[in-house]
């Protein structure tokens, strides 16, 4: 699987590439700003790109920017945005139109190994990944008439796991349950939060962070 | 005889310039009282004598007019202006018209003085004319028309005299020469005639002035100079060459003469009237008038069009006018300055027709009526220097406190967060490689995890120090982690259409966060809402609650703190918090 990178800091670019390299990616390019980046998924097309979303020169908005380009122009390269913010509207603001084939991790999770390979191989593979910190703070955030108060505990660690990204089998081997039970949750958390039912793993990633920024 | 009979009408003088300084001092009001007494007494006299033989009295009449307008006019001008030589100057013209009944009694030494000073008049009303207002001759022009009027008046009057214009009655008649007579005497009429209307080209231009409108009582009087200084020419000349209707020119000369003081009198009662135009314009200035409106009104109570006023800038030790253009007092003919001070401090100058030095209580007045609002005006002005400047060095200081968190934030980010995740990592990939150590994996996992939660605190420290989020992202995201993060229901509505100057986005979410902690922390609310308009004239922020209300807005709250982030741009921040009806914070903040 070809990987490319985008990453200010030496360290941890020469340290992220180390890690793709021993879990078997292919780092095909290693970037310092988003106009590298940008240049060299145009020439060496890979599978999904690694984005810090703090990159030079302002460090404001161009790592979200390029990964926003490169989701509008190279649909078939997957993004995974690194960041040190928290903030969920930045996580929905690259989720806007599609969760497929794009993920939103704090740069902690790196440390994860197995963690983090596995949410870049979903991502890259077509699915999503949105960090569990921003995750729990749309589900645990306040609302008026709170309708997740009606949710059972389990139902709301489904919830935030659905809504991370994960599939109903990664649901089922997290929590050691069938997948069978899985959906059976679903359906009932659907129920209750009165969601249409959706097809692919991918919209129903969507309809849950659109149903918990609300 | 060429000189006519009615010419000693004009005959006797008193006073020179000795006599005039003897009493330019300080005259009493009872002296003048006396003078002024004697000399309406002599028009009694003479037409006493008058109707005692067989002279014309309508010539008597009008010498009569001359004498009184002029000593009365004389008076009241050294009663109000004892340092100003007219006062005297008029009296002098007064009597000299008053005494010329000398030529009508019949004691020879009398008459001979009478015959002697017949002319004289003309050359007063001369220098009456130029030396007005202050009774001083201000060029050497004006100086040698005045002594050659003088000598031509007096001089050739002797030389006439002594060779038999005025008949045997004259004692000093040395000889009867009628032909040097006649010379004589062509030459001092036509050398009048002409002085006088030298005399009138100087009034023609000091009443022009640079086209300035002059102030209706002088122009009026000087016009009247004029016209007396005209009609004697004319008469002079008419009597010089024999010519037609000269008893008529030689009334309507008198009665045109007799006007002028008439017309300074006026002038005095205009100035006086003026004076209660000062109640007026304190009444008006109450109002605290704009600069425009303070200077039509100080011109309206002045009676001065063409009035212009100053303020006086002591730091940069200048003066400027309303628009804060600098300008330079008159140092002109005709325009001069009244300084304006208050409170032992220098305010600004009224610049005005010199013409109002002779009115200097008016001035007074005015400047001391208007001093109040012009140095408001001026305190006004230098106070919103001040205002500015003291908002631009807080917003400098604001700025300068975000640029520097900024950099902190900066600074973390770029180096303690990145090592420490780099470490992360480096511990990650350590524990792959021990295979079966459980006991060394473990204690990694654990430092792992220590990492993991330093990390975690130092983002938090780090959005304190600066939201880098918001610079990054703007305030609608920024906001909406606030938000969600809140331990209430918060809604929240974002009405902006593009990204806001940076420090205006810093306050604003200063705004929302402070606030939003203190409606956790005190305020007891149910939920909360935060709104953000953006409106022509800047950002709305409003956060409302629903809790106790009675929030302390001086202590503790941060709201002190908030409305000096807000103020130093100009802004305003306003917080409602009535008992038990929750608490609205409204901040309104210019983008400009």
């Amino acid at each position: 699987m070809r990987v490319a990178i985008a990453e200010d800091s030496v360290l941890l670019r020469e340290g992220l590439a180390r890690l793709l390299d021993e879990a078997g990616f292919d780092v095909v390019a290693k970037c310092e700003d988003a106009d590298d980046l940008l240049l060299k998924v145009r020439s060496y097309a890979p599978d999904v790109a690694i984005v810090d979303i703090r990159l030079p020169p302002t460090h404001n908005d161009e790592g979200l920017r390029a990964a926003l380009e490169i989701r509008a122009n190279h649909p078939e390269v997957a993004v995974l945005v690194l960041s040190q913010y928290v903030e969920g509207g930045l996580a929905l603001k690259l989720l806007a139109d599609s969760a497929e084939g794009v993920g939103y991790l704090l740069k902690d999770r790196i440390s994860d190994v197995d963690e983090f390979v596995a949410a870049l191989r979903r991502v890259a593979a077509g699915g999503s990944a949105l960090d569990p910190i921003i995750v729990s703070t749309l589900v645990s955030r306040q609302r008026p008439g709170d309708p997740l108060a009606q949710l059972t505990p389990r139902e709301r660690e489904v919830l935030e796991l659905m809504a991370s990204g994960s599939s109903n089998q990664g649901i089922a081997g997290k929590l050691v349950i069938t997948v069978r039970a899985v959906e059976k949750y679903v359906s009932s958390i659907f129920g209750k939060l009165g969601l249409p039912s959706t097809g692919g793993e991918s919209r129903r990633v969507l309809a849950v962070l659109t149903f918990l920024r609300s | 005889m060429v000189a006519p009979e009615g010419f000693r009408l004009y005959s006797a003088a008193i006073g020179g310039k000795g006599a005039i300084k003897l009493f330019a001092s300080a005259p009493k009001p009872l002296v003048l009282a006396a003078i002024a007494v004697i000399g309406c007494a002599v028009p009694l006299r003479s037409i006493a004598v008058a109707t005692g033989g067989d002279v014309d009295l309508v010539a008597v009449g009008l010498l009569d007019w001359i004498t009184v307008t002029f000593i009365l006019a004389g008076a009241v001008a050294w009663l109000r202006r004892p340092e100003s030589r007219l006062g005297p100057l008029m009296l002098a013209g007064g009597f000299a018209s008053g005494l010329s009944a000398l030529q009508l009694t019949h004691v020879d030494s009398l008459y001979t003085v009478g015959a002697v000073f017949d002319i004289l008049p003309a050359a007063l009303f001369l220098h009456v004319s130029l030396a007005f207002p202050d009774g001083r001759l201000r060029s050497r022009l004006e100086r040698a028309l005045v002594a050659a009027a003088y000598t031509a008046a007096i001089g050739l009057q002797l030389v006439k005299t002594s060779f038999g214009a005025f008949g045997t009655r004259s004692l000093i008649e040395v000889s009867a020469q009628p032909e040097v007579v006649r010379v004589a005497q062509h030459v001092q009429l036509l050398s009048l005639s002409a002085l006088c209307l030298a005399g009138v080209a100087v009034l023609g231009t000091r009443r022009g002035l640079g086209g300035r409108q002059r102030r209706r009582s002088l122009a009026l009087l000087i016009d009247s100079f004029a016209l007396g200084l005209v009609m004697i020419a004319v008469l002079f000349t008419v009597g010089t060459f024999d010519g037609p209707a000269f008893l008529e020119i030689q009334r309507a000369t008198l009665v045109v003469i007799g006007i002028s003081p008439i017309v300074f009198l006026l002038g005095l009662l205009d100035a006086r009237l003026g004076r209660s135009a000062v109640g007026e314009l304190i009444l008006e200035l109450r109002r605290d008038p704009a600069p425009a409106d303070l200077r039509d009104a100080l011109a309206e109570a002045l009676r001065d069009p063409s009035l212009a006023f100053a303020y006086w800038l002591p730091d940069f030790e200048t003066y400027v006018d309303s628009d804060g253009r600098p300008l330079e007092l008159p140092d002109e003919d005709g325009r001069t300055a009244t300084l304006i001070d208050r409170n032992g401090g220098h305010v600004g100058a009224l610049i005005h027709d010199c013409a109002l030095d002779e009115e200097p209580e008016l001035l007074e007045a005015v400047g001391a009526a208007a001093g109040m609002s012009v140095e408001n005006g001026r305190l006004q002005a230098e106070l919103r220097a001040q205002v500015e400047e003291l908002r631009g060095s807080r917003a400098r200081v604001i700025d300068a406190g975000n640029n520097e968190r900024q950099r902190l934030e900066r600074n973390l980010h770029d180096g303690a967060q990145q090592r420490l995740i780099a470490l992360s990592l480096e511990l990650s990939l350590l524990e792959q490689t021990l295979g079966d150590q459980p006991v060394a994996r473990a204690r990694l996992d654990e430092a792992g995890l220590e990492i993991a939660r330093a990390l975690e605190e130092l983002r938090a420290v780090a959005r304190g120090i600066h939201p880098a989020v918001l610079t990054g992202h703007g305030l609608e995201v920024a906001l909406e982690s606030l938000t969600a993060r809140a331990p209430l229901p918060v809604s929240l509505t974002v009405d902006i259409e593009e990204r806001l100057p940076e420090r205006v986005e810093v306050a604003a979410y200063y705004v929302v966060s402070e606030s939003l902690t203190n409606v956790a922390k005190h305020a007891h609310a149910r939920e909360a809402s935060v709104a953000l308009t953006q409106t022509p004239a800047g950002l709305v922020v409003e956060i409302v609650d629903d809790g106790v209300g009675g929030a302390d807005t001086e202590d503790g709250t941060g709201i002190r703190g908030l409305a000096d982030r807000v103020e130093a741009l100009g802004g305003r921040l306003r917080v409602w918090t009535p008992h038990g009806n929750g608490t609205r914070v409204k901040a309104e903040i210019p983008c400009g």
